[in-house]
């Protein structure tokens, strides 16, 4: 137990995910209650207290996020819950969407009620099979019992949600990516301004939030802002869902308290690194945040500001461990092809430049890298970042330069002697 | 008005402007590729990054105008930025100048020398892409010169309303494609985008490695298509580079057909029969004057006319609304008096053409008819009664529905069978070779120049209307 839990508070069972277990562990008496109790405003002003920050990945604050939807200015709005889970490492939310699914709802539905949202989406991978499953049967079961639909609760609130599945792109995990493709366009992110919270969905305000900052809802709602904040570091409130994979012993999603030891919850939680191998790096929050390596990770807690202070981000919570004796240089060229074959091809320095540097890392691993081949990296990393649409590009720029900064030897070494100082796989 | 300072000088702009609109208003050159005045705001090329104090880079054309911003067009940042972008097209762009048709007028040419000027970062080799896509019967596509700015695309979505054009596939695979077979086709506005597309992806098959443009110039012109009246530029060599080891007729001919950007009647389109001028223009010519089909010199068929005007008592005319306004005032000021004069409509609508829609195309297909019914009255041309001598200007009248015995004057510019039926031809010159105005449906007057000389045997049909007058006149 990473600290204290607000998500996975339940023993997960073959019907834990059911509308009956989940009412019976007090499931929508917060939306009854609040429907009857509270205004929209005073749910904005919870989340807004509770300083919840999204957990896609960004980490912006969902309250500022909610706050620039004005109410009651005469227009639709929309509210859209991001289940697109595509970062690379990361499948925390399919734990919520597979065990959990009336807890988003629920979420969803509060949210709906403070935003004036007549109408939701849940875009959800396509990829994810289980977790539609899951999510549309509840969604089946939520409208039979009248959470969904016309008059929730008996009050005059009304909501619909769709679930829409994507088609496969990585992209489309970017919220306005993701508006394009529920638009039924090619899921091209686009320009700010302006905000999605101004114009989005249909040119109509619209709030793209992860999965998982939107089951906060609930609790927040339900126990106050304050209570939120006893949980986690001032800085960072809350839990995290962790999706741990790799080279580690016990791999799979926890939910961690925010501040709490990192090296411990690898050791403890986690079992520690397989095969009781020395932490080479680990990649904290999915492949676009820099990588760290394991002597680093030793003092550092599991919070939004550590993290920063270490160059790095705690992004969407997709940790990869990996163990000394990892070629770091194939390791970059799988980041690097992913990112190729993802990016969408919209804006011109992550369309050339994620190809570019895919071909210059695939041909240093075929042994015919050339000295200058790290300068080259490091100077597409540095006009990838900033110059695009969305944050792809400078994501491809941050694993090139994040993995060079941290083992540039082992780039060296492979250049100059055509092969990888860590030769074989580790299993 | 909002002011903002641009490299530290002020600016005046209007709120709804874009800093690249301000910028380009105020003489800041900022360099883009996808941007279009006339087009949605695409932002993809990111070659318009400029600074902003504060606030870092950011790309101009999607950037609203705040009070006291200051903008950095040229900084160091922004040129090295600049150069950079440049590096990234260029990456897979096949340098291949020497043998594309966009060479001379490329923006990518253009800004890769002021802008960045060095040879590639990049080892790598190039990316294939396929070469000669035939995106329509009009358009191929070189998808290695394509550098993605989407504006052909934007166009067939947002001003030709065809929807004809999207994106194949992702990354640097990413292709243009029509979204069905012949989607593009039916698209009566396609050519602009060979206009719009800013390097040399798209290419057109009837310009496709025809000319250098650096050996040719434009002439203003209009199109005669229809009554709207768009204005054009007319491509053809210069006069300097008309060489003798060509065919003659490669010296004289329309290169190709281009907008003329002009708010008050097409902005900055047309639609693909103004491209084919050429088909109008260029047909056979009647370049020798006719006493009933017996080639005369061209004084002698003046006078034969002027002969069997004196002689006439009912004479009748049948004008061309092919005419410029200074042909048609011609006629009335020196023959109006004596002919009783109806306006004839030339051109109707060939099969298979688009009649009539909401952006250009409308349903008259001849340019003047608003300044020939203006002078002459919009009543059908139906000839009175005994009628002895009819003069016939221009194409679209069948003789045999001439009045029976009345003798023919014929004026035109093509090799047509009824010439040699008429008991006097006489050829003039086509509209690229003389000076003159249209007036569209909408009152607008429009220039026409010359773009060549017209030969010594046709006449113009001012010269030729003051001419036929001048006797009549001295004899009362």
């Amino acid at each position: 137990m990473a600290g204290q839990q607000l998500l996975m508070t339940f023993p997960v069972t073959a019907t834990s995910h059911g509308l009956a277990e989940y009412r019976a562990r007090g499931g929508y008496t917060v939306l009854e209650d609040a429907l009857h109790t509270r205004t929209p405003q005073e749910i904005t002003q919870a989340v807004t207290a509770a300083g919840l920050q999204g957990r896609g990945g960004a980490l912006f604050p969902t309250g500022r996020k909610w706050a620039v939807v004005v109410p009651g200015d005469g227009q639709p709005h929309y509210l859209v819950a991001n289940a697109d889970e595509g970062e690379p490492g990361t499948f925390k939310d399919r734990w919520i969407l597979e065990n959990a699914p009336h807890l988003l709802l629920e979420g969803m539905l509060l949210s709906a009620y403070a935003l004036e949202a007549r109408h939701c989406f849940i875009y959800i991978r396509g990829e994810f099979d289980l977790p539609y499953r899951r999510v549309a049967a509840a969604v089946e079961e939520a409208y039979e019992a009248g959470w969904l639909g016309e008059h929730i609760g008996g009050t005059g609130f009304a909501c619909d949600i769709l679930v829409y599945r994507g088609a496969g792109a990585y992209v489309a995990g970017e919220a306005s990516g993701l508006l394009s493709s529920l638009e039924g366009k090619k899921s091209y992110p686009r320009n700010r301004p302006p905000r999605l919270t101004v114009r989005g969905l249909y040119q109509r305000p619209t709030v793209v939030n992860n999965v998982e900052s939107l089951s906060n809802v609930a609790g927040i709602v339900a126990h106050g802002a304050a209570a939120f904040r006893a949980v986690g570091t001032q800085k960072s409130p809350g839990t995290r869902l962790i999706s741990v994979s790799g080279h580690i012993n016990r791999p799979g999603v926890y939910e961690v308290e925010l501040g709490f030891p990192w090296r411990k919850f690898l050791e403890e939680d986690c079992g520690g690194v397989l095969g009781g191998r020395p932490l080479k790096a680990v990649v904290p929050g999915g492949i676009s945040s820099k990588v760290l390596t394991g002597a680093e990770t030793e003092t550092l807690r599991l919070s939004h500001e550590d993290l920063w202070s270490a160059g790095s981000t705690l992004g969407s919570g997709g940790m990869i461990v990996v163990a000394e004796g990892t070629c770091m240089v194939r390791l970059l060229q799988i980041m690097l092809r992913f990112y190729h074959h993802e990016s969408c091809g919209q804006c011109t320095p992550c369309r050339d430049g994620t190809g570019w540097m895919h071909r210059i890392i695939d041909r240093i691993v075929a042994g015919d890298g050339r000295p200058e081949d790290i300068e080259r990296l490091y100077y597409i990393a540095k006009y990838n970042d900033g110059t695009t649409i969305c944050g792809l590009g400078d994501a491809a720029g941050f694993a090139a330069s994040g993995m060079l900064d941290k083992f540039r030897d082992e780039f060296d070494y492979y250049i100059a002697h055509k092969r990888s100082r860590c030769e074989g796989r580790i299993e | 008005m909002t002011e903002i300072l641009i490299n530290g000088q002020p600016v005046q702009a209007r709120p709804d402007q874009t800093v690249l609109e301000a910028a380009l208003a105020a003489g800041f050159y900022v360099p883009y590729f996808c941007w279009h005045p006339r087009l949605s705001i695409a932002g993809n090329c990111r070659m318009c990054l400029v600074e902003v104090e504060g606030r870092g880079l950011d790309i101009a054309c999607n950037m609203p105008v705040t009070a006291g911003m200051r903008v950095l067009t040229d900084s160091e940042e922004v040129k090295a930025h600049r150069k950079a972008i440049l590096q990234f097209i260029t990456l897979n762009h096949p340098v291949d100048c020497g043998i594309c048709d966009k060479a001379g007028e490329c923006r990518l040419q253009d800004y890769y020398y002021t802008y960045n000027g060095e040879r590639s970062k990049s080892v790598e080799p190039k990316l294939r892409s396929s070469k000669h896509h035939g995106l329509s019967d009009r358009i191929v596509l070189d998808n290695e010169r394509c550098i993605l700015c989407l504006r052909c695309t934007r166009f067939t979505h947002e001003v030709s309303k065809s929807k004809s054009l999207g994106v194949e596939r992702r990354a640097d695979a990413s292709n243009i494609r029509a979204v069905e077979d012949g989607s593009l086709d039916r698209d009566p506005y396609s050519d602009n985008i060979i206009d719009l597309c800013p390097v040399g992806a798209l290419q057109s098959r009837s310009f496709l490695y025809k000319a250098r443009i650096w050996y040719l110039e434009p002439t203003p012109s209009v199109c005669p298509g229809c009554e709207r009246g768009c204005t054009v530029q007319i491509w053809h060599r210069k006069a300097e580079w008309r060489l003798k080891a060509l065919d003659p007729r490669q010296n004289t001919c329309i290169a190709r057909v281009t907008p003329l950007e002009n708010p008050a009647v097409n902005g900055a389109w047309i639609c693909n029969k103004g491209r084919d001028l050429a088909r109008i223009f260029e047909r056979a010519r009647a370049e020798h004057p006719m006493l009933k089909g017996k080639a005369v010199a061209l004084d002698e068929a003046v006078q034969a006319a002027r002969a069997l005007i004196v002689a006439a008592r009912r004479p009748a005319a049948l004008v061309s609304n092919w005419g410029s306004n200074e042909e048609l005032a011609a006629f009335k000021r020196h023959l109006g008096e004596m002919f009783a004069t109806f306006v004839k409509i030339d051109a109707a609508p060939e099969p298979g053409e688009r009649i009539a829609d909401e952006l250009l195309i409308r349903p008259d297909k001849n340019p003047n008819t608003a300044c020939a019914r203006a002078l002459f009255g919009d009543g059908p041309p139906i000839l009175p009664e005994g009628s002895d001598l009819v003069l016939v200007w221009g194409e679209g009248c069948d003789f045999a529905t001439l009045p029976r015995g009345a003798r023919i004057i014929f004026l035109n510019c093509y090799l047509r069978p009824e010439n040699g039926h008429a008991d006097v031809f006489v050829p003039l010159s086509t509209q690229t070779e003389r000076r003159g105005h249209y007036t569209n449906f909408e009152g607008t007057v429009s220039e026409f120049q010359p773009c060549f000389s017209k030969p010594d045997s046709v006449a113009d049909a001012a010269v030729l209307f003051e001419a036929l007058a001048a006797p009549v006149q001295a004899r009362p």
